[in-house]
């Protein structure tokens, strides 16, 4: 890979130095090879390909590989690093970190479609601008409207009379994104935000053409069906739920493969594999939606597929710990392994009577709690061994996080009983514990009647029965458990956050008290905390803003809304027939950086 | 003798009085009759079905626009959503929308992909049918054929293996059948693909749904193989049978022409009681083979609670089980023609 000159970052320097890093070098056009076949597989189906519309993440895999962000991840580094992608380099900022202007690369183009009329269509400034007003547009409803709320001068106002007149002006200028010309574009911010380049690389900010929902859009102006974008694929054959073909974009711009090996000889055997050639090199994308354990791992060994997320209840199957069986190994089989960006944790709602509350009495039940629970137990017994004790509120491979962290909160039952005596939820004759007014105490665990969840019930039970509280099963679909969530009405529950960008506000925000009924879930309001996350805002990421989510750990740990469970291990299967794989901790879609090896088609 | 197995119909012995040409036109009449007033039937049912699935779905079916609205959502975002959804209209303006729905067979698109449900069962169908249709032969054929085979020779040893086989096959889950054949048959025989759906129908019937039918036919065949038993093993010990023997007609005529004539009653009512069934597709074997069949948005809507497809399903097999009930009704008149309907 070419590196292209790094623009100066002006203002925030600190940020600056973290995304100071160049896109992959222009090569001529159609290198990939149709015959070159990749077979992945989905274990759900997807909702469509509109950026704007689809929130799954499998809908948000072929985005990837069909639509352009302006910027993108680099494959190899490790941690995740930001790289241009349509844009020309990483955005300048200004204006203390309030103004961001990015130049859209020259020379790329939609692929041909009927909506252009014969005419090619080169991806331009205002096709971001138009792009990121559709996720405020009332009408698509994009589950992404979060990621721009709030924070662009002048677009919440367009939203708002988008509202009241029933129609998004998408001619209306709004002060806040602008294209100066036809490849210029400048976000100007409310107030400074460090996370926006990241937001820039998520699939929901890829450019569509005004044209391409002009012509396809459904009653609620989404495209799901018929995405054209700027990508290394286009989407050949979609049978809803059942198989995705995606074709190599033969007006694709192409790249040569140049990525900077990490440490370790996985890195090493990737580049020899992979340097210089044209890429795409892979033509078509098989990719097959598997919903059963067995089909996937069976199709797998039968050679019906080429790389496979292996889940946790297939593990053992496959996987020696953190190591391919001796059967594995001996076909060749290759595995990337890595501890995914998210986190599962338990929480408490802090506005229920019974477990909510900032009084030391509740502080101290909902500790004991979180000391009774065995999550040891759990990574051995639910999770097969793929999954890793979270110590920290940020995961591994999302920036703010510290591997050296270790919290407070300990597996110690006979601590959480003692502490339990101390406030005074006495054991009854019955042996189970009272509240201190001697009202009855029973915890209400909300679960999905699925396996896992059935499973985790059976471990909370366990740490319920060695503290002596009695603990019911509220048993919810999935979509009434997010209902009665988002309302603060479950007492406790299991739940998991994976990251939309690889930065620690993507998870500290879960606990900010003016995120209740949305992603604040524990329903906590921790003055403390509050404080101490609106500080973190306006801190870019350096060792300050370091030390303020070390304390806000400290204040979760104090309070206890939540329990930090686990983090777990993606493992991602590997045909030997395939090259240059290594599975991206936020990327969705690697297709466009991998080959399959001659002869092996 | 009396026809056996009669849900809908009444019946009482033909006595056509008259020449051949009127009485066979008066039971033209008859059956026109009896037809319309089956169809007028339909119309209190079908409002019944419709006021069920409300009911049933308002109560328990979740609200789609939480999961709709994304990872972080505002309430503002929800209402947004609950609004283009309609579902926060009063509850007759929702329940009109559905008869109109139901009137016009147009139940708008799924709430969770926008797909039209029309789109939904036009494609999802197709496959389900091209595992299920095949199926409903070969079961039929094989359970009826070797019903008559181990009711002639019943209280035999071979009556009684054959017994027991189905009994043990009945006990074994269908989750088992599905895991041991494509472990074995698929992946370590390789006689099949492990799972997957072509482009071609002769290439999705003779290659991919070969093992599900396989499968399918080993889990049907044994509960049908002895109701079936049953139905012949009552005719065998009828009167008629007895009266046929004494004035020597042959065994095979007896058991192929008489005794299968008179059990087919029995047999239609159950067949047809399994058509509307088919539009639900078989879900395991569709999970488990990935194929895109019907089975599996029936759960996935549920998963959803994608209440426009839930709501055309609903209806569509409601519909289907009246108008197969009809048929059944119909076809016993043909099988049987002294059967009359009223």
């Amino acid at each position: 890979m070419i590196a292209l000159p790094l623009r100066t970052v002006v203002g925030a320097s600190a940020l600056a130095v973290s995304l100071a890093l160049a896109g992959p070098a222009i090569a001529p056009a159609a290198a990939a090879d149709m015959d070159k076949v990749i077979r992945h597989v989905f274990p759900a189906g997807e909702e469509g390909f509109d950026p704007a519309a689809a929130h799954d993440l499998y809908s948000g895999t072929v985005e990837q590989a069909i639509f352009d962000t302006l910027l993108t991840y680099d494959y190899l580094a490790r941690p995740a690093k930001l790289v241009p992608l349509a844009a020309e380099a990483l955005p300048q900022v200004s204006d203390g970190g309030q103004t961001y202007t990015l130049k859209v690369r020259k020379g790329i183009f939609f692929t041909p479609d009927p909506a252009f009329k014969g005419a090619k269509r080169e991806l331009v400034a205002d096709d971001f601008v138009y792009s990121w007003k559709r996720l405020m547009d009332p009408k698509v409803r994009s589950p992404w409207t979060w990621l721009f709320a709030g924070k662009i001068v002048g677009l919440d106002e367009a939203a708002e009379r988008a509202k009241t007149s029933g129609r998004f002006d998408y001619d209306a200028k709004i002060a806040g994104l602008e294209a100066l010309d036809r490849y210029t574009l400048v976000i100007r911010l409310k107030q400074p935000d460090y996370n926006l380049p990241y937001v820039l690389a998520h699939e929901p900010t890829s450019a569509v053409a005004r044209e391409v929902v002009a012509a396809y859009a459904d009653e609620g102006g989404r495209v799901m069906s018929n995405p054209v974008g700027t990508g290394p694929y286009r989407l050949a054959k979609w049978i809803r739920s059942s198989k995705i073909i995606l074709e190599a974009n033969p007006d694709f711009r192409g790249f040569v493969w140049d990525f900077k090996p990490g440490p370790g000889p996985e890195d090493a055997q990737i580049v020899k594999e992979m340097k210089g050639k044209k890429m795409p090199q892979v033509g078509r994308i098989e990719i097959s939606i598997m919903e059963e354990d067995q089909s996937r791992l069976l199709a797998f060994q039968n050679g019906e597929l080429d790389l496979m997320n292996m889940e946790g209840p297939l593990a053992p199957k496959v996987l020696n710990g953190g190591t391919l069986t001796p059967d594995m190994q001996k076909k060749g089989v290759k595995l990337s392994r890595f501890v995914d960006p998210e986190l599962t944790y338990h929480y408490w709602n802090l506005t229920d009577p019974v477990v909510g509350g900032l009084s030391k009495e509740k502080i101290a039940l909902r500790r004991a709690m979180a000391m009774a629970y065995p999550v040891e137990e759990e990574i051995k017994v639910v999770r097969n061994g793929q999954a890793v004790e979270a110590q920290f509120p940020i995961p591994p491979g999302v920036v703010g996080h510290d591997p050296a962290y270790k919290s407070s909160i300990r597996y110690d039952p006979a601590g959480a009983n003692a502490l339990l005596d101390k406030f005074g939820y006495r054991k009854g004759a019955d042996g189970w514990r009272t509240l201190p007014d001697g009202k009855p105490l029973v915890i209400r665990y909300a679960s999905r009647p699925e396996s896992v969840g059935r499973q985790l019930d059976e471990m909370w039970k366990k740490a319920f029965d060695a503290i002596g509280i009695r603990m019911e099963v509220q048993k919810e679909k999935f979509v009434e458990l997010l209902k009665l969530e988002k309302q603060c009405k479950l007492m406790m529950r299991t739940a998991a956050w994976i990251a939309d960008y690889p930065d620690a506000d993507n998870f500290m925000q879960l606990l900010y008290g003016k995120n209740i009924h949305q992603s604040n879930n524990a329903c906590a309001a921790i003055p403390e905390y509050d404080k101490l996350y609106e500080q973190s805002l306006r801190t870019p990421d350096s060792p300050e803003r370091n030390r303020l989510y070390h304390e806000m750990a400290k204040i979760i740990e104090a309070y206890a809304p939540w329990r930090l469970d686990i983090s777990r291990y993606r493992n991602m299967l590997v045909q030997p027939r395939v090259l240059g794989f290594k599975k991206h901790p936020i990327l969705h879609a690697e297709w466009q950086y991998i080959d399959v090896a001659a002869g092996a088609k | 003798m009396s026809p056996k197995g009669r849900p809908e119909g009444e019946y009482r012995s033909a006595q056509h009085k008259g020449s051949p040409v009127g009485a066979l036109r008066g039971e033209e009449a008859v059956v026109t009759a009896y037809i319309i007033r089956r169809l007028w039937q339909m119309i209190p049912t079908m409002l019944g079905v419709i006021l069920l699935v409300f009911i049933l779905f308002n109560w328990v079916g979740g609200d789609p626009a939480y999961v709709l609205a994304g990872k972080i959502a505002n309430q503002e975002q929800i209402d947004n959503i609950r609004r283009q959804l309609g579902v926060d209209q009063p509850v007759w303006v929702q329940l009109w929308i559905f008869i109109k729905q139901v009137l016009t067979a147009d139940f708008g698109a799924s709430w969770s992909t926008n797909e039209r449900v029309s789109n939904i069962l036009a494609t999802r169908l197709g496959p389900s049918l091209t595992v299920l249709v095949p199926l409903l032969i070969l079961d039929t054929m094989f359970a009826i054929g070797l019903a008559l085979a181990v009711a002639y020779v019943r209280g035999s040893l071979t009556d009684r293996l054959v017994m027991i086989v189905c009994t043990i096959g009945l006990s074994i889950s269908v989750l088992v059948y599905i895991i041991v054949f494509q472990y074995f048959f698929a992946y370590k025989l390789g006689w099949f693909p492990v799972q997957g759906w072509g482009n071609s129908f002769r290439e999705n019937l003779l290659v991919f749904s070969a093992l599900p039918i396989l499968i399918a036919l080993t889990v049907s065949i044994a509960p049908n193989l002895r109701l079936y038993r049953t139905f012949f093993l009552d005719e065998i010990n009828q009167d008629y049978v007895r009266t046929a023997r004494a004035k020597g007609l042959s065994e095979n005529r007896i058991m192929w022409i008489h005794v299968l004539r008179n059990a087919s009653i029995p047999i239609i009512t159950h067949l047809m009681a399994g058509l509307p069934g088919l539009l639900l597709g078989a879900f395991l074997i569709e999970r488990f083979f990935s194929i895109p069949g019907i089975g599996r948005e029936v759960i996935l809507a549920v998963e959803r609670s994608d209440f426009p497809v839930i709501k055309a399903l609903t209806v569509y097999v409601a519909f289907a089980t009246m108008a197969s009930n009809l048929l059944a009704d119909l076809m016993y008149k043909a099988a049987d023609p002294r059967v009359q309907l009223k």
